[in-house]
C-alpha cells in the first residue's frame, strides 16, 4: 500500500470511529450527593411593627418572567384596620425590599436586580406618604429579611451584604464601613465555638449595639454575636438539652418595641424544629417550646406588636406566638395564596394573600376558627417595565 | 453564547433593506467583473491572433487523460450545489438570522470548546451582518461557478482546493463540526455535516491528473464511504440513544421527535404533511424503521467496502432512493423556512457515492496526444509571468476566462468581510435598525449649570471647545441606562486620542435618586469612575426639571415598584455649543453587537464634527 493510499485508508477508518465515539458521548453524568447545608433563609415577604403602624412587604405580579415580579410595601397605620399601598418610588424593586424600622420611621433597601449592583436606600417618617433617598449602599444587600437594621433614633444603619460581610453607616449615611465579615467573625473565639458557617441577620440591641447572627456547625449552639470591647461576644440563648445535638440556624433576628426576637431552626429533616427566643437586652433569652416542623422549613416570619410573632411553614401552616416563652399556637388553615402574616394585638392576625396584582387581606380574631376577608387592594403592577 | 446574537428581529426591515441593496450593488459589480474579463479576453484575442492560433491553454497541455465521468459529476454537481447555497444565503432573513437561528442552535448541544470556536464566527457575523451575509452569497456563488466552468488544469484543481477550504469553514463555524461532537448524531439527520462532504468532493477534484488514471482512487472512495456507512449503522443501532423507540415514556422517540419539530418549520403544506405522516409512522413502528435503516446502512457499507462494481451498481440505486427518501421525509429538504443554508447532506452523499461508483466502474478514457507547441509546452508557472499574461489570456479557453471572473466574484465577497473582520466595531446599521437614523439639528444647545460626580460645578459653557456627547441616565435604572453608559464608555475608547476633544456627559434622569452618592455609585458600577472625559451631572430637582424640559426629556415616577420612565435620547453638541444631532438612544436588546454599534454611531458623530473643525 502506497503512503497516500495508506493515509486515505486510515482516514476512512478513523472518521467513522471518531463519529461513533462522539455520537456515543453525552450520557447523563451521575450527580454527586448534596452536602448538608443550612436551611434556606425565609422569604423577604414579611411584616414588622413600628410606631407608625404595621408594615408588610410582599412580592406581587407573578407572571412567567421573573423580572415582572415587583415587591410592594403596604402599611396598616397604627389604630387602623385598613391597609394601603405605599411602595417607595423611583427605583425598580424586582430584587426585593428589605425593611428596617427606626421608631416611627422606616428605612427601605432595594435589593439590586438585573444590571444594578448596588443598593438604593430610601426613608419615610410619615407612614409612607413622602420618601427621601439616603446615600446608597455600594454593594448588594443579602437576600434575607433581616439584612438591614436601623439604630433607633440615631440614623445609624447596619447592613448584611451578599458576600457575607456586615457594613455600618454612621448617622446621615454618608459613608459605609465594614463592621465584620463571616470569615473574621468565624475566626474569633466566639465564632470558633459556634463553627460559624454563614451570617443570616443583623440587628441592634435595645442599647444600640450591633448584633450579627448566623448558622453554626457546632451542634446546640445558637450563633448570635454582639460587638463589644474590640471583639465579638457570643450572646445567643442556651439551647435546651433535647436539641443539643442539632445544628442551629438563626433564621430571623429583629429588634422589637420590647427588646429582641429571634427565630431559631434546629436540625433538619424529620427532626427539624423551630424555637422563638425573646430578650429584653440582647443577652438574656427566653425560649418558646420547640415547634416540630415535620421535615418542613420556615418560609416567612413576621413580627407584630409587643413580642408577637407569626410564621408560615413550607407545609403552608400558620402558627402564632404571643411572645416571651409562649407556645406556638396553630392558626386556622390559611387562605389561599397567603404570602405573609401580620400579627396584631391580642393574638389577632391578618393574612395577606397575593394573586397577580391583587392583595386580599384576611383577618382572624383570636377566638375565631376562620378567616374573614376584610379588604382587597388592586395594585397596578408595571408588567414589562423592567424587562 | 455571548456575542452571537445581535438581538435584532431577523426580519428587521432596516437591515433587510440594506442587505438587499448591498446584494444588488455587489451583483452589478459581479456582472461588471465578468464583462470586463470577457472584454479583455476578446480584445487581446483580437490583438494577438498568433497566441490564439497556438492553442495554448490548460486543456491541450494536460490532454493526455480526458476528464473522467466521476470527476465531471463531482465538479458540476457540487458546483451547482455551491451556487444554490449561495442563492439561499441571499434570503432576506439571513443577514440577521443566521447566527442566532442557525449557527447558535446548531452549536447548542456541542461541548463548550466547540461553542467557543463557533461563537467567534457568530459574533463576527452579528457585528457585520450585511458584509457577512453578502460575502457568503458571493463566495459560494463564485466557488460554484468556478467549479462548473473550470473543467481542466490548475484552475480547476484550485477550485477544488478553494471548495475544500470554504467547505471546512462552513463545516466548523456554520455546522459546529457537523454536530459530530454533540449527542444524538445520526446519518439520518446529516452527520457528519453536508459541508464536510463538500470538502471531501473538493479534495477529490483537486487531485492531480495522474490520480485519475486508475481505479484505485475510486476503490478508496467507495471503501471509505463504505466504512463510514458501517460506522453510521453501528451508531444508529447503539442502544440507549432513542432511535429504536417510536415513542418513549409518552414522548416521541429521538427520530420522531426530530421530524416532528422539522414539520413545524415554514414550508409547503404537502411537504409538512409528508413529514408528519412519516413521524406518525415512526411513532407507530419505531423499531422497524430503525432496523431498516441500520440494515440498509450496513449492507450498503459492506457492498461499498467490497469494491465490486457489479454489486455496487444496484446497491447504489437503492441507497440513492434511501437518501432521497431521507432528504424529503426526515431532512425536510433542508433549505426551506427562510433560513435554510443548503439542501443538507443527502444530495451531496448521493453525488459522492455515485462518483465513487463511476470511478470504480469506468476506466478513464485516453485522449489523443496534443500537437506539440511552444505554448503548450510552457509550464503554468511560466504562463503566469506578467510578461506572458496577454498571451496567456489570449490563449485561454472561455471556461478559464469565466473562472477568472468567478475568482473575482469570490474576492468581491471576501474582501469586505475581511475588512469588516479587521474592525472590532459593529456596523452602525444595528443601531439604526433599533432607533432609526439621527435627526440633524442646528440650534444653540440649552444651557445648564449642574454638579458633576466629584461635586464640581459644570456648565455647558465650560465645555465650549469640545464636542459634547450628551444623554440622560437614571442612576438606579436596572436595564437600559447601564447599557447606555457602556455605549458611551465604548465610544470614549473608540475615540482614542480624539477623546481629549470630546466630553461624554450624562445628566441624571431621576427626580428621587439624584444625590451625588447615586452618580458616584453608578460610575463605580459601570467602571466609569476612571474615565477622564466622563461627567455624570446632577442638581436639585428644580435644576434637573429645567434641563429635562429644555432638552425635551420626560422623567416620570412610575407606580408600584417600577423604575423611572424617562426618554432615551442622545445629543451631539459641537465645539461652539450648537446642537447638531439628536439620536434615539433606546439600546434595544443590549447585546454586545448593538452596544458596539451605538458606540460606533456616537464615535462617528463626534469625529465628523472634529474633522470639520
Amino acid at each position: 500500500m502506497s503512503r497516500p493510499r495508506r493515509r486515505l485508508a486510515a482516514t476512512a477508518v478513523l472518521l467513522p470511529a471518531v463519529m461513533l465515539a462522539a455520537g456515543c458521548a453525552g450520557a447523563p453524568a451521575t450527580t454527586a450527593p448534596a452536602t448538608q447545608a443550612a436551611p434556606p433563609s425565609p422569604a423577604l415577604n414579611t411584616s414588622l411593627d413600628t410606631a407608625a403602624g404595621t408594615w408588610a412587604a410582599v412580592v406581587m405580579g407573578g407572571s412567567a418572567a421573573q423580572d415582572n415580579n415587583f415587591w410592594q410595601l403596604f402599611i396598616r397605620p397604627a389604630g387602623s384596620t385598613r391597609w394601603k399601598l405605599v411602595t417607595p418610588p423611583g427605583t425598580a424593586d424586582n430584587g426585593g425590599l428589605v425593611l428596617a424600622g427606626d421608631g416611627p420611621a422606616l428605612v427601605t433597601g432595594f435589593r439590586p436586580s438585573q444590571d444594578l449592583t448596588y443598593t438604593p436606600l430610601i426613608q419615610t417618617s410619615d407612614g409612607g406618604q413622602a420618601w427621601s433617598s439616603l446615600n446608597p449602599l455600594d454593594a448588594a444587600l443579602a437576600s434575607t429579611p433581616d439584612a438591614l437594621a436601623a439604630k433607633p433614633g440615631s440614623g445609624q444603619l447596619l447592613a448584611l451584604l451578599n458576600g457575607g460581610s456586615a457594613e455600618e453607616a454612621a448617622p446621615g449615611v454618608v459613608t459605609w464601613s465594614t463592621l465584620a465579615s463571616q470569615q473574621v467573625l468565624a475566626a474569633t473565639p466566639a465564632g470558633r465555638r459556634c463553627g460559624l458557617r454563614a451570617l443570616t441577620a443583623a440587628a441592634f440591641t435595645p442599647a444600640g449595639i450591633p448584633v450579627l447572627a448566623g448558622s453554626c456547625t457546632r451542634p446546640g449552639t445558637a450563633g448570635i454575636f454582639t460587638a463589644g470591647n474590640g471583639t465579638w461576644q457570643a450572646t445567643g440563648p442556651v439551647i435546651p438539652a433535647a436539641l443539643a445535638g442539632q445544628d442551629i440556624t438563626v433564621s430571623r433576628l429583629t429588634r422589637t418595641a420590647q427588646g429582641m426576637t429571634a427565630l431559631l431552626q434546629a436540625g433538619s429533616g424529620p427532626a427539624a424544629s423551630l424555637l422563638a427566643a425573646w430578650s429584653a437586652d440582647g443577652s438574656h433569652w427566653t425560649l418558646s417550646p420547640p415547634l416540630p416542623l415535620h421535615s418542613g422549613a420556615l418560609t416567612t416570619a413576621s413580627f407584630g406588636p409587643g413580642t408577637t410573632a407569626a410564621i408560615i411553614t413550607s407545609a403552608n401552616r400558620g402558627q402564632i406566638t404571643a411572645g416571651a416563652g409562649s407556645a406556638w399556637l396553630p392558626l386556622p388553615p390559611l387562605p389561599p395564596d397567603t404570602a405573609t402574616l401580620a400579627p396584631g394585638p391580642g393574638g389577632a392576625a391578618d393574612a395577606l394573600a397575593v394573586r397577580g396584582g391583587t392583595l386580599t387581606v384576611w383577618q382572624h380574631d383570636p377566638d375565631g376558627t376562620t378567616w374573614t376577608k376584610i379588604q382587597v387592594i388592586n395594585v397596578p403592577i408595571p408588567y414589562g417595565s423592567s424587562s | 453564547m455571548p456575542g452571537m446574537n445581535s438581538g435584532l428581529n431577523i426580519s428587521d426591515p432596516t437591515v433587510v433593506a440594506a442587505f438587499k441593496a448591498a446584494l444588488v450593488h455587489q451583483g452589478l459589480i459581479a456582472l461588471l467583473i465578468f464583462a470586463l474579463v470577457g472584454l479583455a479576453w476578446i480584445t487581446i484575442r483580437a490583438g494577438l491572433p498568433a497566441a490564439v492560433g497556438a492553442g495554448a491553454g490548460p486543456a491541450p497541455q494536460a490532454a493526455a487523460v480526458a476528464e473522467p465521468a466521476w470527476r465531471r459529476l463531482l465538479r458540476v454537481g457540487f458546483g451547482l450545489i455551491w451556487v444554490f447555497d449561495g442563492i439561499l444565503q441571499a434570503q432576506p432573513k439571513m443577514a440577521v438570522g443566521l447566527p442566532s437561528q442557525v449557527i447558535e442552535p446548531a452549536a447548542a448541544s456541542s461541548p463548550p470548546w466547540v461553542q467557543h470556536v463557533v461563537n467567534w464566527a457568530g459574533t463576527t457575523w452579528s457585528y457585520h451582518p450585511m458584509q457577512a451575509g453578502a460575502s457568503a452569497v458571493w463566495i459560494q456563488v463564485g466557488i460554484g461557478i468556478w467549479l462548473i466552468v473550470a473543467a481542466r488544469g490548475p484552475l480547476s484543481r484550485l477550485a477544488g482546493l478553494v471548495s475544500v477550504g470554504w467547505g471546512l469553514v462552513v463545516w466548523v463555524f456554520g455546522e459546529s463540526f457537523g454536530g459530530i461532537f454533540a449527542p444524538g448524531l445520526t446519518w439520518l439527520f446529516g452527520a457528519p455535516g453536508a459541508a464536510l462532504v463538500y470538502a471531501v468532493a473538493g479534495a477529490l477534484i483537486a487531485l492531480p491528473e495522474r490520480a485519475w488514471r486508475s481505479r484505485r482512487l475510486g476503490q478508496l472512495t467507495t471503501a471509505g464511504t463504505g466504512l463510514f456507512l458501517i460506522g453510521m449503522a453501528v451508531l444508529q443501532a447503539w442502544p440507549g440513544r432513542g432511535f429504536w423507540q417510536g415513542i418513549s415514556h409518552g414522548q416521541p422517540g429521538t427520530l420522531a421527535g426530530m421530524t416532528g419539530s422539522m414539520a413545524q418549520t415554514p414550508q409547503p403544506g404537502f411537504l409538512s404533511g409528508w413529514v408528519n405522516a412519516f413521524t406518525t409512522f415512526d411513532e407507530a413502528h419505531g423499531f422497524a424503521v430503525n432496523l431498516f435503516v441500520v440494515a440498509a446502512l450496513a449492507v450498503t457499507g459492506a457492498v461499498f467496502l467490497s469494491g465490486r462494481p457489479r454489486l455496487i451498481g444496484p446497491v447504489l440505486i437503492g441507497f440513492s432512493v434511501l437518501c432521497l427518501a431521507d432528504w424529503v421525509l426526515i431532512e425536510d429538504l433542508g433549505f426551506l423556512g427562510g433560513l435554510g443554508t443548503d439542501p443538507n447532506s443527502m444530495i451531496p452523499m448521493v453525488l459522492l457515492t455515485a462518483a465513487g461508483y463511476l470511478a470504480v466502474a469506468r476506466a478513464p478514457a485516453k485522449a489523443a496526444e496534443p500537437a506539440s507547441s511552444p505554448a503548450a509546452a510552457a509550464s503554468w508557472r511560466d504562463r503566469l509571468r506578467i510578461a506572458a499574461a496577454p498571451a496567456t489570456l489570449a490563449s485561454a479557453s472561455i471556461g478559464s476566462v469565466a473562472a477568472i471572473g468567478a475568482i473575482g466574484v469570490i474576492i468581491l465577497g471576501a474582501a469586505p468581510m475581511a475588512a469588516a473582520q479587521a474592525s472590532p466595531v459593529a456596523d452602525t446599521i444595528l443601531a439604526q435598525a433599533i432607533d432609526g437614523t439621527s435627526t440633524p439639528l442646528d440650534s444653540p444647545a440649552p444651557p445648564f449649570s449642574l454638579t458633576d460626580q466629584h461635586g464640581r460645578d459644570v456648565t455647558l459653557a465650560s465645555l465650549r471647545g469640545k464636542v459634547v456627547l450628551l444623554t440622560f441616565l437614571d442612576p438606579v435604572c436596572t436595564t437600559d441606562c447601564p447599557l447606555e453608559a457602556q455605549e458611551f464608555r465604548q465610544a470614549g475608547q473608540l475615540l482614542g486620542a480624539d477623546s481629549r476633544r470630546v466630553e461624554l456627559v450624562a445628566i441624571v434622569a431621576n427626580p428621587v435618586d439624584y444625590q451625588l452618592g447615586y452618580t458616584q455609585a453608578f460610575d463605580r458600577q459601570e467602571g466609569l469612575d476612571g474615565v477622564p472625559n466622563w461627567l455624570f451631572l446632577t442638581g436639585s430637582p428644580a435644576q434637573l426639571a429645567r434641563v429635562w424640559r429644555d432638552y425635551g426629556i420626560a422623567a416620570e415616577i412610575a407606580p408600584a415598584g417600577s423604575m423611572i420612565a424617562h426618554s432615551e435620547n442622545a445629543f451631539v453638541i459641537d465645539q461652539q455649543g450648537h446642537l447638531r444631532q439628536e439620536m434615539g438612544f433606546d439600546p434595544g436588546p443590549g447585546t454586545a453587537a448593538t452596544q458596539s454599534s451605538f458606540a460606533a454611531e456616537l464615535t462617528d458623530a463626534a469625529q465628523q464634527l472634529l474633522r470639520q473643525s
